[in-house]
Parts: structure tokens; C-alpha cells; sequence
């Protein structure tokens, strides 16, 4: 059949593109590189779909993770949706909750923003290591309760937790404050060195070794204290 | 004398144009072209004669409809008033095929041959119906019929008309008048009024005695009655008609001081404005148009017994409005029209501007209004009867449409065009029934808005 807009052959095709189909083609983008970077730090440091906690294995995560995300542009927004990428998508075939928590983490570090807001609450999946190393002069709020390890090696930064947080809470951390508004598992500032955290739940224990730093419950200094560390 | 070039063809149909308006046909301009004022029945009749066209003229009675026809056609066909008038069709309840087309000649059938004496009106290229809405919807149909073919066809001899062009007048409605059916209205490639020219100008009609007499000659009109009565073949009967009206040319040249055209003439300015393209925005703004009189989202097309469905996303375009499809005469209707009134003002391709100035006069006869749009609109003070005047205001609507989307839409069918040479890309989308039009064309499956 004969090409009935030959007459308009001649004329440069323009593509004008309308602004939100701009901004959501660069989110797009975005989103690509982190899942891609996300799945990347997946195959190189779990094997056998297993991740073990050892301190070296979550320095050299942290590194890569780090590495993977230096030329990435991204805002909290983007964190945001990549936080829901992994609950649900299928573009993440599988969610390992401690490599996607220091993803999160390197991702939270090294945003723009100082002051991140992560809404939690409506997601199946307990994200660990969350706030992990979170430098000085951020600000990280955690909307939900969240899984183990949070706030692990924070590094000077202010980690808030509407919710309540797992075991392990500010393992090995060095400066900085955790605020948790509900109650914390086992283990709580396990090998802390500074800094302070503040709990205004329970507390199921505090750790067994601590470096310094303090711990509060419900404004009470619980550690460091004579009396047994066993609240 | 033969006027070849495009100038020279184009000044004699000016000095036509201008010999008609300054001493036969009175009336006020009313189409504004380049700044010039034109009076439309008077400009798009010379149009239709130059383009083998069929025009419809409607007015009160008495206020020239026929006579600017007779006057334009006597000069672009250099024929005598006398022999256009013996060839003209009235109409009336009581007109038969026999005195329209042609009849049997007696006296051959008496000795039992069967030969057909053709009617001038069959046999001339220059045909006038006289109040064509007075004629049974049957007469009609089979004016229109061989005209549109150009062969006419009695018993079982046919003649076929090389050039000829058709001016149908009608009377508004009243007791003796049957209406213009739609299918047959549409054959007419424009209608147009011929308006009373005010009372400054009607006065002066007459005030310089009968104007009519420079454009008759009795001996040559009899002589062309003798050539068209001969028994010898059409063809050669109209060549020898060719000769007679080269004399008259010649004459009328001599006494009014107005050149006329030949045969050959005719043929060389209708090859010219063949040729004068579209450029590329006028080619949009056409397709716009029929888009907006055609697309029916809901049905595929407008068809006349369905009706639109409440709160349709496509309110606001004309299709809307109206309950009848346009049909693809229109097209050529526009075609042929703008491309003469192109070579007319000297302008090497049809522009918006062209368009804008044929489109309400071949739309006005063929849109069917809704009866609430008409009631909208009937009372709205303008000076053009009702159907035109309808068909400017939406030809104004489509074109501030254009106007706004211009860029979008050309940008639209350059993107159609490398799709269907098969670019990946994605056709552009927009909210007027042409992005939708040309998706379909693509053969995208187009879901509701």
C-alpha cells in the first residue's frame, strides 16, 4: 500500500518529549544501575546463596557496594523506590537482607541529602544492617520496625527508628546516636566504642562487650552501669 | 491568438474576472484574498468553469444566480448568450429525460432507424440547471449522473463530453421545490449564494442600458444552432463549434474589449493548476479537517443513523456536531478548488490561506448539522445564509486548532512516515482525531481515551 504521509518525508522528525517523561526515563535509569549494582555485590559476595555476619565480609561489602555507586546520581527518592524494588519487584530475583542493607546503607552515606526519611513500615522484608557506618552530619529516619545489625559501625551520624529494631542494634559503633521509639532485640551496642543509644521500649539485652559509649532506657543510662547488664 | 504562458493565461482570466464584475454582475466582496476583496459567487464560478467543476448556486430569486453563471460561462467558453440559453436546463416537475439528454429523431424512426438527437445541453460544454431543486429527485440524479461521468448516454447511442462544467441553481424552499438529496448535493464540488448586492449597487443595474447585448450575436448563434443540429458525429460537430467559437472571441474582443478562452487555453491553465502542489501545512491542515469530519472513535466513522455517545472525549471537534461522514469527493473538491484559486493569485503552491477560502463553500452543502447545533446557531447575526455561514465558523474553529497544534501535527505524520517505511519508533500521540487517525493507519490497535 502506498505510504499515505510520503509527502511529509522530507521533514526532520522532531521528538519532543513532554518533562515527566524525561524525569521518569533518568529515574528509570537510576533504578537500572542500582538494581544492577545491588546484583552484582550479590554475586560476588554470597556464595551459595548464603551470607555470613563476619566483620571482614561486611567491610568488603560495604567496599564494593561503595565502589558500585560512585558515579551513580540518585536522591532519597530514588533510595526510596529501590527499598520497595527490594520487598517486591522481579527485577531482584533474590533479596539477601544483609547485602541489601549495606547497599542501602552505602547508598543512604553517600546521597546528597543529610536528612533521609525511609518509610519501612509496609514492607514484608525486615531490611539488617541499615545505617550502617552513617557518617557525621546525616540524619537517617527509619519509618517501621527493621531487622538486625542497625546502625552497625555508625560512624557519627543520628540513626532514628519509629519502630522497634532487631538484635544487634549499633554493633561496634563509633560515634554518633541511635534513637529507637519502641523496643530493641539481643545484643544491643555489642562492641560499641562511643557514642549513644537511646531506646524507649525494651531493651531484650544489651551486649556482653562494650568499648564505651552509652545506652539509654526511656531516658535512664543503662550502660555503662554496675548493676547487671540484663534489663 | 493563444496565450501560452502562465502570466499571460492568468491576466486574460483576471480581465474575465474584472469585464464581468466592473459591467455584468454587480455585487459587493464578500471573500478577502491577499488583501483584495472578491465577491465569492463571481470568483468560484470563474473557478469552477476553469476547472471542469459543478457548482451550486443558491439565492432569492432574481439576484443573478443564473445570469453570473451564463456570464462566465460565455466568456471562458467563448459561446453566445443566445446559444447558452437555448442549452439550458429549467426545472420543473414536468421536465422529461427526452427534453434533458436527447430524443429519438422522428423521421429516422419512422423508416426504423434508431438515431438519437442529442440535446444541446447534452452537447455542449457548458451546463446550466435552472433552479435544479424544482426538478424530481430522479431528474436530478440523472443530470448529475452524466455529469459526473461526462457521457450521455439515450437508446442505445452515448455521446461523451471532453470538457464541460455544471451550474445547478436553487431557489430557498417553498411549495414548489423538493429538496436536494444528500448523495446527490454532494456531487456538487461547492455551493455558493449569489447575495443582493445592497441598494447603491442594485441601483445602478440597468442604469446603462441591456449589458447583456456585447456578448450575443445572433448570426453566430445561429450559426451554432446549424452546427449543433447537424446530423453529423459529436466529434465532429464540436470541432467545428470550436471554429465558430474562436469567431466569437474574436468578435467580442473587437466590441467589449475582453479577451476570452479557447479550448486549448482552458486545457493549458488546467494543467497548470494540476500542477501546483500543496505545501506541507496546507496538506496538514486538510488532513486535520477531514479528520475532524470523519472520525467517530466510538464507531470507526461517522455514519449518519448513529448517534455520538454522551459525554464523548471528543466533544469539543466537529464531529460532534454534525451526523453525516464527508464524503471523498470532498477532497478533490478542495483540490481542485484551492489549486485554482492558487494559479489564480499567482502563487506557486496552495497555501493555508487557499484553503481557508474554498473550504466553507465545498463544506457548506455537505455537512449535516445536528438539529441543536443549527438551533445554537441559527439566530447568530452574519451575513451569509445559514449553511455557509455554519461552515465558516467551524472551516475558523479547525483553523485556530491548527494553529495551535500545527508543529505537533506536521511533526506527527514526519514520524507516520518513517514508521511506515519501517523506523522503529513510536507514533506521536495527541488528543485530536488525527494522531488517532494516523495510529490506526499504522495499524495501532487505538483504545479508548
Amino acid at each position: 500500500m502506498k505510504n499515505p504521509f510520503e509527502d511529509f518525508g522530507s521533514l526532520s522528525v522532531e521528538r519532543k518529549e513532554l518533562p515527566l517523561e524525561r524525569i521518569v526515563r533518568a529515574r528509570e535509569e537510576v533504578m537500572e544501575r542500582m538494581v544492577h549494582g545491588y546484583l552484582k555485590l550479590v554475586e560476588e559476595e554470597v556464595k551459595d546463596l548464603v551470607w555470613l555476619v563476619e566483620h571482614s565480609r561486611v567491610v568488603k561489602a560495604y567496599s564494593a557496594a561503595v565502589k558500585s555507586i560512585r558515579e551513580l546520581h540518585y536522591d532519597s527518592d530514588d533510595i526510596e523506590e529501590f527499598c520497595a524494588e527490594l520487598d517486591s519487584s522481579n527485577r531482584i530475583p533474590y533479596m539477601i537482607s544483609g547485602p541489601a542493607g549495606i547497599y542501602l546503607s552505602a547508598l543512604v552515606n553517600h546521597a546528597q541529602e543529610d536528612r533521609i526519611v525511609l518509610p519501612l513500615k509496609d514492607y514484608q522484608r525486615a531490611f539488617h544492617f541499615v545505617g550502617y557506618r552513617l557518617p557525621d552530619g546525616k540524619t537517617l529516619i527509619l519509618q517501621g520496625d527493621v531487622g538486625d545489625f542497625v546502625g552497625a559501625g555508625l560512624s557519627g551520624g543520628r540513626l532514628v527508628v519509629e519502630g522497634s529494631v532487631g538484635n544487634w542494634c549499633g554493633a561496634g559503633m563509633l560515634k554518633g546516636e541511635i534513637q529507637v521509639m519502641e523496643n530493641s532485640g539481643q545484643n544491643t551496642g555489642e562492641w560499641m566504642r562511643g557514642g549513644e543509644i537511646h531506646v524507649e521500649g525494651r531493651i531484650r539485652s544489651v551486649g556482653k562487650t562494650l568499648f564505651g559509649g552509652r545506652i539509654f532506657q526511656r531516658g535512664k543510662l543503662v550502660m555503662p552501669q554496675e548493676t547487671d547488664p540484663d534489663v | 491568438m493563444v496565450y501560452n504562458s502562465n502570466g499571460a493565461l492568468r491576466e486574460a482570466v483576471h480581465e474575465i474576472h474584472d469585464y464581468i464584475r466592473e459591467n455584468l454582475y454587480f455585487n459587493r466582496s464578500d471573500l478577502a484574498l491577499k488583501g483584495k476583496g472578491y465577491n465569492s459567487a463571481l470568483l468560484l464560478s470563474l473557478m469552477t468553469g476553469l476547472r471542469k467543476g459543478k457548482a451550486l448556486i443558491i439565492g432569492e430569486p432574481g439576484l443573478g444566480k443564473t445570469t453570473s453563471a451564463e456570464y462566465v460561462c460565455c466568456l471562458l467558453y467563448r459561446m453566445p448568450l443566445g446559444t447558452i440559453w437555448g442549452s439550458e436546463v429549467a426545472g420543473h416537475p414536468e421536465q422529461t429525460e427526452e427534453k434533458i439528454i436527447g430524443r429519438p429523431d422522428l423521421g429516422r424512426l419512422n423508416l426504423g432507424e434508431e438515431v438519437v438527437v442529442w440535446s444541446h445541453f447534452a452537447m455542449l460544454p457548458v451546463k446550466i440547471v435552472d433552479e435544479i431543486n424544482r426538478l424530481p429527485e430522479t431528474k436530478q440524479s440523472m443530470i448529475l449522473d452524466g455529469v459526473d461521468r461526462g457521457n450521455w448516454e439515450y437508446l442505445n447511442d452515448a455521446i461523451i463530453n471532453r470538457e464541460y462544467c455544471l451550474f445547478a441553481t436553487a431557489n430557498y424552499q417553498d411549495r414548489g421545490t423538493n429538496t436536494i438529496i444528500a448523495p446527490l448535493v454532494d456531487r456538487f464540488d461547492l455551493m455558493v449564494e449569489s447575495k443582493h448586492p445592497g441598494a447603491n449597487l442594485a441601483y445602478m443595474i440597468g442604469s446603462r442600458g441591456p449589458a447583456t447585448s456585447t456578448l450575443r450575436d445572433e448570426e453566430l448563434e445561429g450559426e451554432f444552432h446549424k452546427t449543433l443540429a447537424e446530423r453529423s458525429p459529436y466529434e465532429v460537430r464540436m470541432e467545428k463549434l470550436e471554429l465558430l467559437c474562436e469567431r466569437f472571441g474574436e468578435m467580442i474582443r473587437r466590441t467589449a474589449q475582453v479577451r476570452s478562452l479557447s479550448r486549448t487555453e482552458r486545457e493549458t491553465i488546467r494543467n497548470q493548476m494540476d500542477q501546483i502542489h500543496f505545501d506541507l501545512d496546507s496538506n496538514a491542515f486538510l488532513r486535520m479537517v477531514i479528520s475532524e469530519l470523519s472520525f467517530c472513535h466510538r464507531f470507526g466513522q461517522k455514519r449518519s443513523h448513529e448517534t455520538c455517545e454522551e459525554g464523548c472525549h471528543f466533544t469539543g471537534y466537529v464531529c460532534n456536531g454534525i451526523r453525516n461522514c464527508i464524503s471523498n469527493r470532498f477532497p478533490t473538491s478542495v483540490r481542485s478548488m484551492a489549486q485554482a484559486i492558487a494559479w489564480f493569485m499567482g502563487d506557486q503552491a496552495v497555501g493555508i490561506e487557499h484553503l481557508k477560502a474554498v473550504l466553507p463553500y465545498t463544506l457548506a452543502h455537505r455537512l449535516q448539522w445536528k438539529e441543536e447545533v443549527v438551533a445554537q446557531r441559527e439566530k447568530e447575526p452574519r451575513n451569509d445564509p445559514l449553511p455557509i455561514h455554519m461552515a465558516k465558523e467551524c472551516v475558523r474553529d479547525m483553523h485556530r486548532r491548527y494553529m495551535e497544534q500545527a508543529p505537533q501535527v506536521k511533526n506527527a505524520l514526519a514520524v507516520a512516515c518513517q514508521v511506515a517505511q519501517g523506523a522503529s519508533m513510536e507514533p506521536v500521540q495527541g488528543d485530536h482525531p488525527l494522531f488517532w487517525e494516523i495510529r490506526r493507519d499504522l495499524g495501532e490497535e487505538v483504545l479508548e481515551p
